[in-house]
Formats: structure tokens, C-alpha cells, sequence
């Protein structure tokens, strides 16, 4: 199931930023994506349901260019996105990955904020938004559910890109935790940035 | 703040990349490890070759005819990378297959491939890294050279920069090949069990060489180790550069096409393919260049200079038969002190070694033209038995239609570097200083550090 959230961005721009036409997905005999459609409007936040093992991560993989197609394709603004170009206008932040587990979080927040040309501010409001400061000395390894899940969805606020595809962003989030989060992520989508999430 | 990024091209190879790889490298335990076993490994082998060297000097230094057979290039520094090899061969895999698999299985690939950076670059990126690796495991061979001058013994600087080349250019090619390993494959383990399969598999296809000729030589030729073998007789070698370059170029070209996730599948096959037949092509090309120079500072490897530059001036194909079985010492004697320097000196040469030897159950000994030499110039042919560059050069001379030039009469000019000496003290140096000062950085490097948030 696909819910379509309308922010106000949506309602000055209501041309399709990113479609989705057509995608099938099989791994070996089992066919997890069947012609899957749909588009996408900019500034909107977009949310993907379903029961696991539905193939949401799948497609959000095959969106992002992590996993290769085996037909359909992705468009934007009408025109087709090679996988190659995808990095440039979208990032996919996965949902059970544990990267650099013997690297200190402020280290490797400090590399996504270099790599993607953001200013030390970016990151500093980045931290102070999903309260950070405690985890930074951390190695990612040590670092509870709660505190991963933020770093890594601090990590792809990073990312510069018109649109951000999330896998279970919400995941080991309290329900304050859950509000705070999606309190941000409003106001990345009011900002005109585009939210997938899953 | 967000804009379109459609504009944005890929950044280069930056500083920030760069430091996470070497974090990784140094918040491991691979690179550790390897210097723990190292150190000692190198000390051993350097003590051993200064005792035996000592063994050698003590008539030597009554002999000067002895003393000029005595050079610390063959003497200690050979010996003393021969444990340095092993350790890169068997070791230095397990570094270079962190520095890919970890990304792999910890996710992290996912979001690294998402930055603006170009594949190649993400790839230089780990190559750095390890090379930076390769100049830190040095530091127990450094410190090795240092106690062997210190102890008063003689390093020719170019015969030095020579091994240190191929032996970099061999820990480079193992470290890429490691890369494709660690590319190709799910999981560190298999990897590893991928990459000393070649590795390990160079030194079979070597050891299958020693009794059979034909298809094994040719395939002991293109092992890893035989590559190393010119650079540890004081030769640098064009070709053999060349072909390392290429071939880790090659490796870490394969390496960006096999890393990423979301290629499909025939696009990487035809991707590797026109990779591997460019190579092929490139090595191939590399192969014909004919460039070796002997850096031995006596021309050990090298006919006397009249004689090079009279064989230069000899044009016409020069074709060689050997009729002895290529496990025969007197072979392995004629190839190096006869057969490769003329094949250095003149434009056109071939060899072929008409007599495996071990063809017949009967053996070949018993054969009539068995140990014959057969070299015929000019549509002119001669034999002979002996493997002596002192009566096959003035042969070939005859076939040509030359004067032997006249004997050198000054000889060599090295006198020998004999000298008694014992390093037995520096086993502290190797066993317990160092590897204490290896366990000291592994725990600065695997926490406790104090990182300041703030930029200053």
C-alpha cells in the first residue's frame, strides 16, 4: 500500500518529481516486485506499507540503483534515471545495517558531512535535532538501536538530494523519539526536500 | 536547499576519503597482527643471514678471490625479504580483504556508493590505504638495513631500491588480486580462501616447474613469484614492471566493476571481459619490451661491456637448443649465466629446450645428444657441452664471422664486502622492543582516543 502526504510544498508543485513504472524484481524463482507504478510529487512525504517481507526494501533498493531490475524503470521529471544518475538526485538510507561498527560516530558523521560538501553547521544542527551529543565518542558498534537508527538517519540528511528513500526510519524509536523524528522530517519535506518512506 | 544535483560531477579522490580508509585500517586487527608476526619473522631471518654470512667471511677475509664472491645483496638482503615475503604472501591478503569485505558485510558499501564519489575513486581510495600499509610493515626490513650498516656491512643503493621495488610491486599485485577477491565474494572467509588459492597456487605452478618443462614452465612463468625472481638477482626489469602494473591495474579495474551493488550482472561480465583482453593485449605488449638493467654494481648478471657491445652489433636471429631436461642443474647454471644475458644483449634471440628429460621411464641420461648445446647464426651451426659463457661466446663469435673481443684484464672492480659480525644482540630489537612498540599502537589505534568535536 502507498499513502501519498500532501505537504504544503506539494500544493505550490503539483508536477511529478519522480515516477516509478512497471517494476519487477524476481530472485531466482520468487518474484518480489511485480509491475509496481507510482510517482512521486515534489516536497511530499511519501509512505510505503505493508506486512514484512512485502518487497519494500526491495524496491527501495531497486529505486536507488542497490539493486539491478529486471524490467521497468524510474523516472524524473519525466525523464528516464539510469542507475548512475540516481546517486545524484536520491539517497536510500537502509534499515539493518550496521556500517563502520569500529569507527567513532563523530568520525564518520564528520566523513558524510566532508564527502557531501556540507558545512560544519549542517552537522552540528544535525546532532542537536536527533540529540546525538551523547553517542559522537561512541564507536558505531557500541551504540544502542536507538542511537544507530538516528545516526544513520543523520547521515542521510546529510546527503544533499532532492529526495531521500527511508527504510523503517521509525524503528527502535520511542514514541517521543517517533514524534521528534517526524517533526524533522516535516520540515525537510516543508523545505522542499521529497520523503520515501517505507 | 535541496537542488538539483544533475550538474554535480563526481568529486576526486579527496582527503576525506582517504582518512576513513586509513581509520579502517588502523582500527582493525589485520594490519596488527601482521606486524606482531612481522617483526619477529624479519628479525629472524636477518640474524640467520648475518651468522651465515659471518660462516662465509671468516676464510674470505684471507682470500680476495673468495671475498669478491661475498655481496650483502645476495648475502643478507635477499634472505632477510625472504621472510618479509612470506609474511606478504600468506598475510598481507587478510589486510587488503578487510579494507573491502568489512564495507560489504556491515552495510556500509550501501551508503558509500551513494556518495558523490566516482567508483575508481572509492577503489584508489582502499589502494592508498594499503599501500600505506605495505610502507608501515616495512619498517621492521628498514630497521633490519639500518642494523646490517650499523653493524658495518655494505647496501648498494641501487641493488636495494631494486628489491624494495619488486617486492612493493608484489605486495601490490597481491593486494589487488585480494580486492577482486574481496569484490567477487560475500563474506571475508571466502575471500581469503580465494586469494591464497592464487597466492599459494603461484608457488604449486612453481614447485611443478622444477621436474617438467613444457606447458608447466610456461605456466611457472606467469606465477607471482617468478615475477619477484629478477629484482632478487639485481636485475630491474622493464617487462616484468610493466606486466605488475598492468596486471594490478587490471585487478583493481575488475575490482571497481565487481564492488558495486545494483550492476547488473551482464554488464559486469562484459565489463571483466574487456578489461582482461586489454590487459592481456597490454602484458603482452610489456612482454616484448627487452629492457633489463643490471644494477649489480660488479655486473654480476652481465657478460664483461666489449662483449655486450659486440653482441649488440650481431643482428641476425641467433637460435639456441638445449638438449638437457629442464630439472638439470647444469640448465638452471647455462640459463643464468649464459642463455638470459645473451638474451639481454642480443636483439634476437631464441631458446628451446629440445629434451624434457623426463619424457621416457628410461631417463634421458643414456640418450647420445644429451647436455649438447646447439646455437646456429647465419645459417651456420655448432655444438657443445660446456655451459660456459667462456667457450659458447667465443663459438658464437666464430658463427658470426668476429674476433673475440680481448679479456677484460682489470676484472671486477668490487672487492667483496666480507665481514664478521654478529646481530644476535638485535634479536631484542626484533622480539621484544618493537613488537612491545606494535602492541602499544594496535591499543592507541583500537580506542582511547580523545576526538574533539568541534573544529577549532
Amino acid at each position: 500500500m502507498i499513502l501519498n502526504t500532501p505537504s504544503e510544498a506539494v500544493l505550490s508543485n503539483a508536477d511529478s518529481l519522480m515516477s516509478v513504472q512497471g517494476i519487477s524484481k524476481a530472485f531466482g524463482d520468487q518474484r518480489v516486485l511485480a509491475d509496481i507504478s507510482f510517482d512521486v510529487i515534489s516536497g511530499e512525504i511519501l509512505g510505503l506499507i505493508g506486512p514484512n517481507g512485502a518487497g519494500k526494501t526491495t524496491l527501495l533498493e531497486c529505486i536507488a540503483g542497490l539493486l539491478p531490475i529486471d524490467s521497468g524503470e524510474v523516472r524524473w521529471r519525466g525523464a528516464p534515471l539510469s542507475a548512475c544518475q540516481r546517486k545524484q538526485l536520491l539517497f536510500y538510507v537502509p534499515e539493518a545495517i550496521s556500517p563502520y561498527p569500529d569507527q567513532r560516530s563523530a568520525e564518520v558523521l564528520r566523513f558524510f558531512c566532508e564527502a557531501n560538501r556540507q558545512p560544519p553547521k549542517r552537522l552540528d544542527e544535525l546532532v542537536a535535532a536527533l540529540r546525538l551529543e551523547p553517542a559522537l565518542a561512541k564507536p558505531l558498534g557500541a551504540l544502542s538501536k536507538g542511537y544507530r537508527r538516528r545516526l544513520l538517519l543523520a547521515l542521510g540528511l546529510l546527503a544533499p538530494r532532492p529526495m531521500l528513500l527511508m527504510d523503517e526510519p521509525f524503528d527502535g524509536f520511542d514514541l517521543r523519539q517517533t514524534r521528534e523524528v517526524m517533526s524533522l522530517l516535516r520540515d525537510e519535506a516543508l523545505h522542499g526536500r521529497t520523503l520515501a518512506l517505507a | 536547499m535541496a537542488a538539483p544535483l544533475l550538474s554535480h560531477r563526481p568529486i576526486a579522490l579527496q582527503a576525506p576519503l582517504l582518512r576513513k580508509e586509513i581509520r579502517e585500517l588502523a582500527s582493525g586487527n589485520a594490519l596488527w597482527v601482521l606486524m606482531l608476526l612481522l617483526s619477529p619473522l624479519v628479525g629472524y631471518s636477518f640474524i640467520q643471514a648475518v651468522a651465515l654470512y659471518a660462516e662465509a667471511s671468516r676464510p674470505a677475509r684471507a682470500i680476495p678471490e673468495l671475498a669478491r664472491q661475498l655481496s650483502s645483496f645476495d648475502g643478507i638482503l635477499v634472505p632477510t625479504l625472504g621472510g618479509f615475503y612470506l609474511a606478504i604472501t600468506l598475510l598481507f591478503p587478510f589486510i587488503a580483504i578487510r579494507l573491502v569485505a568489512a564495507e560489504k558485510t556491515s552495510g556500509g558499501l550501501k551508503l558509500l556508493v551513494q556518495l558523490p564519489y566516482r567508483l575508481t575513486d572509492l577503489v584508489t581510495a582502499k589502494f592508498v590505504a594499503l599501500m600505506a600499509a605495505w610502507l608501515v610493515a616495512l619498517i621492521p626490513v628498514l630497521s633490519a638495513l639500518i642494523g646490517w650498516v650499523f653493524l658495518g656491512g655494505h647496501l648498494d643503493i641501487r641493488e636495494t631500491v631494486t628489491l624494495l621495488l619488486g617486492h612493493m610491486l608484489y605486495a601490490l599485485l597481491i593486494g589487488a588480486i585480494s580486492f577482486l577477491a574481496a569484490a567477487l565474494t560475500e563474506g571475508g572467509a571466502t575471500a581469503a580462501i580465494l586469494a591464497l588459492a592464487v597466492t599459494l597456487g603461484s608457488w604449486v605452478l612453481d614447485f611443478a616447474a622444477l621436474d617438467r618443462g613444457g606447458v608447466s614452465s610456461l605456466l611457472a612463468s606467469l606465477s607471482l613469484t617468478s615475477l619477484l625472481r629478477p629484482f632478487e638477482q639485481g636485475l630491474l626489469s622493464i617487462p616484468a614492471i610493466l606486466a605488475m602494473l598492468v596486471a594490478t591495474a587490471g585487478f583493481l579495474a575488475l575490482t571497481a566493476i565487481w564492488l558495486p551493488p545494483g550492476t547488473p550482472l551482464k554488464r559486469k561480465l562484459s565489463g571483466s571481459a574487456l578489461i582482461i583482453v586489454v590487459a592481456a593485449i597490454l602484458i603482452g605488449g610489456a612482454a616484448q619490451a627487452n629492457t633489463v638493467l643490471d644494477v649489480t654494481p660488479d655486473r654480476r648478471n652481465s657478460f664483461p661491456p666489449a662483449d655486450e657491445h659486440l653482441l649488440s652489433r650481431l643482428r641476425e636471429p641467433l637460435s639456441v637448443t638445449v638438449h638437457m631436461a629442464t630439472s638439470d642443474p647444469r640448465l638452471v647454471d647455462l640459463d643464468r649465466k649464459v642463455l638470459a644475458r645473451l638474451k639481454r644483449a642480443m636483439p634476437r634471440v631464441t631458446v628451446q629446450i629440445a629434451d624434457s628429460g623426463q619424457a621416457t621411464p628410461l631417463g634421458t641420461a643414456g640418450e647420445a645428444d644429451y647436455g649438447e648445446i646447439a646455437m646456429t647464426y647465419r645459417a651456420r651451426s655448432a655444438t657443445t657441452r660446456s655451459t660456459g659463457a667462456g667457450e659458447i661466446l667465443p663459438m658464437l663469435y666464430e658463427l658470426a664471422g668476429v674476433s673475440s673481443p680481448p679479456p677484460s684484464t682489470t676484472g671486477s672492480d668490487e672487492p667483496g664486502y666480507p665481514l664478521v659480525a654478529d646481530a644476535s644482540s638485535s634479536a631484542i630489537w626484533f622480539y621484544g622492543i618493537e613488537p612491545f612498540a606494535v602492541a602499544v599502537a594496535w591499543w592507541l589505534a583500537a580506542g582511547n582516543r580523545r576526538i574533539p568535536w568541534r573544529r577549532s
